[in-house]
């Protein structure tokens, strides 16, 4: 056992000479994140641009009041976007529908997948809640004309429509379709539709800087051996693996 | 750096004054910000002093070059290379050249050279350089014999030739397309190079004064993009972004905004669990929050005294040494909302009562001047100074007061600084790694910034 950690020390020290990255301590990249100044009103844009874009519309008007950030947009718009989501997270589709064409008629005209999305949740809501004769007459009506247009729209619907073939559906096959997952996914997308609509990014920044966090991190191991942050939520600086 | 340490007078806590005086001359900051990536020098010109001489002229605006001589062989080339060398801190550098006679042979190059290379060589022949050249389309890499790369190009061609610092290649173009890449290979700084070796030749250099043929903004574009995609991949721990926003709220003493984040997180978005079940531990992050609040309310909005009140009241050993930075803060800052109400009889008396004594103290005497100067002025939001009145200077004293009442968490956990919010240190982090990356570069590449980030509406990873 010992002369396998000896072994193995020593592949470490001829690996370390043969790469020979640079070591930083603790103590002088501590020194360094020092040096570094991040702005006060930078992280407050940040966070601000997260609740506006995760519509947080209450947080994002007291987080107005308690730091003086103005928020990127009418705070009235993520209300409503809020309403549509909040529709489709609970099954209210034609709500939901009824609600995007309120606010600009041009999203699902022009988004013909997101419409189908929408319909076909509909379909699941119906089916979910045993109205097979409704479910029936709403897949020939509204779905089928359109998947006839669309090979992957055809698909999605023969998927769906399989549900009714089952009595207990929620353990069948497609069973899936019925998750709440289901109704969060098409939730995202008809938020990410109204955000692109008023041609806001889609995405909170906060996410993307932190995986940007690891990347740049990973970029930096190839180089150097340093105190990196492996616990995002802690943001805790480890001491560097040599 | 010994000026950036607290001075003793701060009773042993540890505070960042230099962030402090970063805070005071933030629109200096701001401006040293911006020229920090502005500062590198770009080629504008062809350097006539450097030029092979002899056998080459180059034309009175420094932007074209025609042979002169007549070439009886490989040492007599007429190169030239630009003014200073490509600049290094950025995804890419780009110039372009157009042939404006080809003459006999179509002798002509572009491409890059170190500072020392031998201009009556083209570049490429030689170690350190690379070209693209007009009359076999061949890419010389280091040594006299060219590779097939691309077309030739002659009269009225515009060919381009560029360094992609993220794949660590050179780039060439002809007539607005890219021909091809190149793994880059040489070390250290590369001047722009263009050559001439034929009677009649003539070629002008555009170093981006003109539109280029090549769209390198979309070239840059794509490779941001290439970039962003890797990221894009990468997954983080569920719900990651949430905590880390709560834990910054929950750090400023931000409560309303918390309470309603809660709240409303309790309904959107059903599958985050409360917090303490969460599994990320919050620390010492909800220490003394309802003070913090309370305090930070009071001086954003502008109740200095009350502040105070609350401060020696709660935390007597905050301001226990009346000339600590955070006695000097507050002091400042019941002086700056007196003359923000205008009544400067009152703010006079209580500047020699409690403001002047600081004058004595080093690293704030200077910040004390800038404070007192508010008076001079018969409108000081519009002076010099004017920055004190804004709300980012209140914001700014109620952080200062925020991070010295979580000093006195005796319990904390914090790592090294307490006055740094986890979403300051991963933010730091992430800048620091990306700084670091370059310098190990050879200083070669985009540094993150946040500041651009967030001012960019668009956001694109940089």
């Amino acid at each position: 056992m010992s002369h396998f950690w000896i072994v193995l020390g020593q592949l470490e020290s001829i690996k370390a000479m043969s790469t020979s990255k640079k070591v930083i301590t603790k103590e002088e990249w501590e020194k360094k994140l020092k040096d570094v100044k991040i702005r006060k009103e930078d992280m407050n844009k940040l966070v601000m641009n997260f609740l506006v874009t995760e519509g947080y519309v209450e947080a994002a008007e007291k987080f107005r009041i308690e730091s003086g950030t103005e928020p990127e947009i009418d705070l009235a718009t993520i209300s409503d976007r809020m309403a549509v989501k909040k529709a489709v997270q609970s099954g209210n589709v034609q709500d939901a529908i009824e609600k995007v064409n309120d606010l600009n008629p041009e999203i699902l005209d022009t988004n013909p997948q997101l419409y189908f999305h929408l319909q076909q949740q509909r379909l699941i809501e119906l089916i979910r809640y045993g109205k097979v004769e409704e479910a029936l007459e709403f897949a020939q009506e509204e779905l089928a004309p359109r998947g006839e247009e669309n090979q992957c729209f055809l698909e999605e619907l023969e998927r769906t429509v399989a549900l009714l073939a089952f009595e207990d559906v929620k353990n069948c096959p497609y069973g899936e379709l019925l998750d709440v997952s289901q109704r969060l996914k098409t939730a995202s997308e008809v938020n990410a539709a109204i955000l692109t609509s008023q041609s806001r990014e889609k995405d909170p920044k906060l996410p993307s800087l932190l995986k940007m966090l690891v990347w740049a991190q990973n970029q930096l191991d190839e180089k150097a051996a340093y105190p990196r942050i492996n616990d995002l939520s802690t943001a805790k600086l480890e001491e560097p693996t040599v | 750096m010994e000026t950036k340490e607290a001075p003793a007078e701060t009773g042993g806590v540890p505070f960042d004054l230099f962030k402090l005086s970063s805070r005071w001359d933030c629109s200096a900051v701001e401006s040293s910000l911006v020229e920090t990536l502005a500062v590198e020098e770009e080629p504008s010109h062809l350097n006539t002093f450097n030029s092979s001489g002899m056998f080459n002229m180059v034309s009175t605006d420094k932007m074209s070059v025609q042979y002169v001589g007549s070439p009886q062989h490989g040492y007599d080339v007429g190169g030239v290379q630009a003014n200073c060398p490509a600049p290094t801190r950025r995804i890419a550098y780009y110039f372009e050249m157009t042939v404006k006679n080809a003459g006999q042979k179509g002798h002509v190059a572009i491409g890059f050279t170190t500072k020392d290379f031998n201009l009556r060589r083209q570049p490429g022949w030689d170690a350190n350089s690379c070209g693209y050249h007009g009359d076999d389309g061949c890419l010389y890499h280091g040594h006299g014999k060219g590779e097939p790369f691309g077309p030739t190009y002659t009269s009225d061609d515009t060919v381009g030739a560029g360094i992609n610092y993220s794949t660590q290649e050179f780039f060439f173009t002809k007539n607005g397309e890219i021909v091809g890449t190149v793994c880059k290979g040489i070390k250290g700084l590369l001047y722009p190079t263009i050559a001439v070796h034929g009677p009649n030749e003539e070629v002008a250099v555009n170093f981006g004064k003109q539109p280029f043929r090549f769209d390198i903004e979309a070239f840059m574009l794509k490779e941001r993009r290439k970039q962003q995609e890797l990221i894009d991949k990468l997954t983080l721990p569920p719900n990651v972004s949430h905590w880390i926003v709560r834990s910054y709220l929950l750090h400023y003493g931000y409560q309303d905004t918390l309470n309603s984040f809660d709240v409303e997180s309790g309904i959107m978005s059903p599958h985050i669990p409360a917090s303490q079940e969460n599994g990320y531990h919050e620390q010492g992050d909800a220490y003394a929050l309802n003070n913090r609040r309370t305090l930070r309310q009071l001086i954003r909005n502008g109740d200095i005294d009350s502040a105070f009140f609350r401060l020696r009241q709660w935390y007597p050993q905050t301001v226990q040494t009346d000339t600590s930075v955070i006695c000097f803060l507050l002091h400042s800052q019941r002086f700056i909302e007196y003359i923000r109400a205008g009544q400067l009889i009152e703010a006079v008396n209580y500047a020699r009562a409690e403001l002047n004594k600081f004058f004595a103290i080093k690293p704030l005497d200077d910040l004390l001047e800038d404070v007192v100067a508010l008076l001079a002025y018969e409108e000081p939001t519009k002076s010099c100074v004017g920055y004190l009145l804004e709300p980012a200077q209140r914001e700014f004293v109620a952080d200062a007061v925020n991070a010295m009442v979580l000093t006195t968490n005796l319990d904390a956990k914090y790592p090294e600084d307490p006055a740094a919010s986890r979403l300051e240190m991963l933010l730091k982090q992430l800048t620091q790694c990306s700084l670091e990356r370059r310098e190990l570069n050879g200083d070669q590449g985009e540094a993150f910034d946040l500041h651009r980030v967030v001012a960019n509406d668009k956001f694109e990873c940089r």
